[in-house]
Order: C-alpha cells, then sequence, then structure tokens
C-alpha cells in the first residue's frame, strides 16, 4: 500500500504509539481487501457507545488513544447512550459508561448520542467519503445518501477518527456498488422495516435493487436498520429513488446475476399472530426522528394507551417535539418518551416482558420481541 | 490470522451475527462466554471455545469485530476459523487482535460449498493460518 509523507511518519511513530497502532490496524485491515491507498474522509462515527461492564479489550484500546493526546481529526458523532438509568439491572450492566463518556469528550467526538447521526448531525453528500461504524448508519450513508463507507467495526471507527483516513476498498469504489440482486415486488401492503428483514436474510452480503415503491426518508431508515440486522447488506438501491439508481439500468452493471420476488406472504410471515397479547409497545431502532414520532403520537390523540409504549427517539429531536403540542397530547395518551437504545436498555431485564415491535432490527436482536406493523402496534396499544 | 491450531470442527451453513450470538444477559457468567445465544440461529446454545470454526460469512451488527476481539483476548475463541467469505467485520476482529495484543487466532478463507463435504460436525480438523492449509483427519 503506498501512503503518503504525512501517514507514513504517523506510522512510524511520530504522533506517538496509539496513533501508529491505530494506523497500522487500517493498513492491515486495508491490505485484507486488496487496498492500495488510504482516503481522507468527511467524518467517522463511533458505534461502541455502551459501557458494557463485561468488555476489557474494548476499553484497553481507547485508554491508550486517550492517554496519547489524540484527538479526532474529522466531525466524529456517537451512537446512542444505553440506558444506564433505566432500571437497576441496566446500572450493573453498563458500569463502565460515565467513564467510556469521558473517553469519547477527551478525544473530541460530537455527543450526539443517536444512530440516525444523519439527521442533523452527520450528513454526508453524494460521493463522500467517510468511515462509520453502526450497521444501519452505514445502511443510509450508502443506500439513501449515495455516501461511500465500508461497514467498519468498533475500534476500527475510532482509529479512522484519529487518523482521518480509511483504506479504499469495498464500498468506496464504483464497481462494487452496482446492483448484484433484483428484488421485485408482489406486495399489497407495504412495510419497510419488515422488507428490510426478508430482503437482509434473503441476500446477505449483495447488493440489492428493489424495483421502485413509494418510500420516505423514514422508511428507508427502517428499512435499512433491518437489512443490515438480518443479513450483512452495507448498500440497497431503490429503482428511481435512492441516488445511485435513477433507473434499473445505472443500477446494475449488466444483467442481475439473480431475481428474488417478495410477496405480501413473506412480509406477513414475520408478523406476530396475537400482538394485542404484548405487555409493552416499542417503537424506535433506528430512533425516531421529530417527523415519524409526530406522525406515530398522532394515532393516539385524544386516547389512552391500553400497554406501556415507549418512543426511543434522537435527543435533539426529542428535544424539538418536546417544544409541540403534539408532546403534551402524546403524554396524556401514555406515550413515554426515551432517547436511549432500546436494544441496550432492554436487554438486561428481570421478568419476561412480552415486546411487540414495528421495528425489524430490534425484533432480531431483542429476545422476548414479537414484530408488528405499524397497524399491529396500534391495535396492540388499542387505539 | 497466523500459526497453526487444531479442534473439533463445528459446523455451520448459516451466516452467524456474533453481535446477537455473544452479547446476550446469557453471555455475561464467566464460562458462558463462548455460547452462542442467537435464538434465529442453527447453532443456539453452543460452545465455540475450543472448536474450529466451520461457517459461510459473518452478519449482523457492526460490534461483531469488537465481539471477536474479546473473545480471542479472554481466550473464550475457537482455536481457529474457516470462513467462505471474510468482510470488513470479521477481519477487523482479528487485525485488532495481532496488531494491539498479538492474540488473534488462525483464519483461513475457503470460498467453495464444498467446505461442507470436505469438513463435518465432530472433525478433528488442523488449521494453518499462514498457508492456508487446512487438514482434516
Amino acid at each position: 500500500m503506498k501512503l503518503d509523507p504525512e501517514l507514513e511518519s504517523m506510522l512510524a511513530g511520530e504522533s506517538g504509539n496509539a496513533a501508529a497502532l491505530a494506523l497500522e490496524t487500517l493498513v492491515e485491515y486495508g491490505k485484507n481487501f486488496g487496498a492500495q491507498r488510504m482516503l481522507p474522509i468527511k467524518s467517522a462515527h463511533l458505534a461502541g457507545t455502551f459501557g458494557i461492564v463485561t468488555y476489557k479489550a474494548y476499553y484497553k484500546i481507547l485508554d491508550q488513544l486517550v492517554k496519547d493526546g489524540l484527538k479526532v481529526k474529522v466531525p466524529t458523532t456517537t451512537n446512542p447512550r444505553p440506558g444506564a438509568d433505566f432500571n437497576f439491572p441496566n446500572r450493573i450492566a453498563f458500569i463502565r459508561q460515565k467513564k467510556l463518556e469521558s473517553s469519547f469528550e477527551a478525544l473530541g467526538v460530537t455527543p450526539n448520542f443517536s444512530c440516525a447521526c444523519y439527521e442533523g448531525s452527520n450528513e454526508p453528500n453524494l460521493g463522500d467519503a467517510v468511515a462509520w461504524a453502526e450497521s444501519s448508519a452505514v445502511q443510509f450513508a450508502n443506500s439513501a445518501l449515495g455516501a461511500r463507507t465500508n461497514r467498519h467495526s468498533l475500534l476500527i471507527d475510532a482509529c479512522g477518527a484519529v487518523t482521518g483516513v480509511t483504506p479504499e476498498f469495498g464500498y468506496m469504489l464504483d464497481e462494487n456498488r452496482r446492483g448484484k440482486i433484483l428484488v421485485k415486488l408482489d406486495v399489497d401492503k407495504m412495510d419497510p422495516s419488515a422488507l428490510g428483514f426478508i430482503i437482509g436474510r434473503e441476500v446477505v452480503d449483495m447488493v440489492p435493487v428493489v424495483e421502485n415503491f413509494d418510500i420516505d426518508r423514514v422508511g428507508l431508515k427502517n428499512m435499512g436498520g433491518a437489512m443490515a440486522a438480518a443479513g450483512a447488506v452495507a448498500l440497497f438501491h431503490i429503482e428511481g429513488v435512492t441516488p445511485e439508481a435513477p433507473d434499473m439500468k445505472s443500477a446494475f452493471d449488466g444483467e442481475p446475476e439473480k431475481t428474488i420476488t417478495i410477496t405480501q406472504k413473506d412480509l406477513d410471515s414475520l408478523r406476530s399472530a396475537e400482538p394485542e397479547k404484548a405487555d409493552v409497545v416499542i417503537f424506535g431502532c433506528p430512533h425516531m426522528t421529530l417527523d415519524e414520532a409526530t406522525e406515530i403520537a398522532g394515532y393516539f390523540e385524544g386516547k389512552r394507551s391500553k400497554k406501556p409504549v415507549r418512543f426511543c427517539m434522537i435527543p435533539s429531536h426529542l428535544e424539538k417535539f418536546t417544544k409541540t403540542d403534539a408532546y403534551g397530547q402524546a403524554l396524556a395518551a401514555g406515550i413515554e418518551f426515551y432517547t436511549h437504545c432500546p436494544l441496550a436498555a432492554y436487554t438486561v431485564q428481570l421478568g419476561r416482558k412480552r415486546i411487540l415491535t414495528s421495528s425489524g432490527k430490534l425484533y432480531y436482536y431483542l429476545d422476548g420481541t414479537e414484530y408488528g406493523n405499524l397497524e399491529d402496534c396500534l391495535k396492540a396499544c388499542g387505539v | 490470522m497466523k500459526g497453526k491450531a487444531g479442534g473439533p470442527a463445528l459446523v455451520t451453513r448459516m451466516p452467524i451475527n456474533f453481535t446477537a450470538a455473544f452479547t446476550k444477559v446469557g453471555n455475561s457468567i464467566p464460562g458462558r462466554r463462548s455460547i452462542i445465544m442467537d435464538r434465529h440461529h442453527d447453532l443456539y446454545k453452543q460452545n465455540i471455545k475450543g472448536s474450529v470454526l466451520v461457517f459461510p460469512a459473518c452478519i449482523g451488527s457492526t460490534y461483531t469485530g469488537m465481539v471477536l476481539l474479546e473473545l480471542m483476548y479472554g481466550g473464550n475463541s475457537p482455536v481457529a476459523i474457516v470462513v467462505q467469505h471474510a468482510d470488513s467485520l470479521l477481519v477487523s476482529g482479528f487485525v485488532l487482535a495481532d496488531v494491539w495484543f498479538d492474540c488473534g487466532v488462525p483464519v483461513v478463507e475457503y470460498p467453495s460449498d464444498d467446505i461442507y463435504d470436505l469438513i463435518k460436525n465432530g472433525d478433528n480438523v488442523e488449521v494453518n493460518g499462514d498457508t492456508g492449509e487446512i487438514k482434516v483427519f
């Protein structure tokens, strides 16, 4: 790999041992994929924001970066907080939270604390090279915004942030961004989250191109989040919707390798048979935006939810929401508002609560969770 | 990725979501760190420690690199890995383990599906991370 003089001297230890190791990590990582050079990045996003009690190596590496006085070289946003104060077991599970956050502060990151960093905190443009972790954010940057990032792991994200570069391989290259699998739809009632889950499971890590259908920014967020959890998809295209796929011809490099069709039956196969039996209904994985919360809260207006219902929102968006009349009405309907990550916050639970969620991603990860589309979730709440 | 290691094969044709598998409450108890706790997976409740893990690819969360690092750092990982497709998340875990702690285990990438004819669950397998050689006894 060819490195410019500035990077060569960093590798030789001129910026300290930790910076040298961070760059060495990226060089070795890139070499595995045939990267010929490093690209400067416009931003970074760190996914490792949970101070989980059992981890050791993670903190050892971050501590080394902090001890050497390193600062992030590019704007760097952060994933959500884990809800360490949500209940007593969480206080134990996330006992390292304060120390972790002070490490991030020392590094100079942006404390936005949301996986939906692209909604107001970190929005790259078409073609921008970035280096993000958080599979749902990587999805959004690549697919909805046409920016370029690989699926980076925790710690690789930090190495990128403190060196300001990323190895040129994978989704940084034009040829790897073309579609491989054509996804046809035979669906009457669209559910982006369920669609994402099934596409992720079917295509695993190829680039799918979905035929045109009506979807907004929130739908793209939810679809991508589910796709990246159920599979390893870093980039998807929707004909006529996503920026790199104005039409089928541009989306593919020649013919698709494979065509699959997703039916209404496939989407419905994820849904719980008895949504009304849920003990609690959860929205917000990835984090809900202001528009999303306003829309869904609207269904509860003038009514009272039969079940506890929780909205997990982007902190800056929740702050805006609290200044609207809709917020008061939502509270009166029984909706609870949080800014934590629902997966982290509800993983450690004493007593089995039956959770219903409209998030394909949360459904994949959180044990004891059943899936419901918006209608199912509203029905469970009795609104 | 380097060196040689051997052990009993643990084989699956389902891609593994390492985050879903190893960050559950059930994993927090010492001795249970290496048990697969992903209820969607074929190998649910199986122990990967000491095995030669044979699987198609990683899926899921970007926590995966860190999860693999912690498994190797804590001595709870397989002794070696045979994977059909080594993606950025799998490679991250091994690079981090090697560069920062010199505790990476051997990995060999073997793309062909015939790996499942060559290695069956329980076979005694030896993997050489330097040469890419896989021996099945």
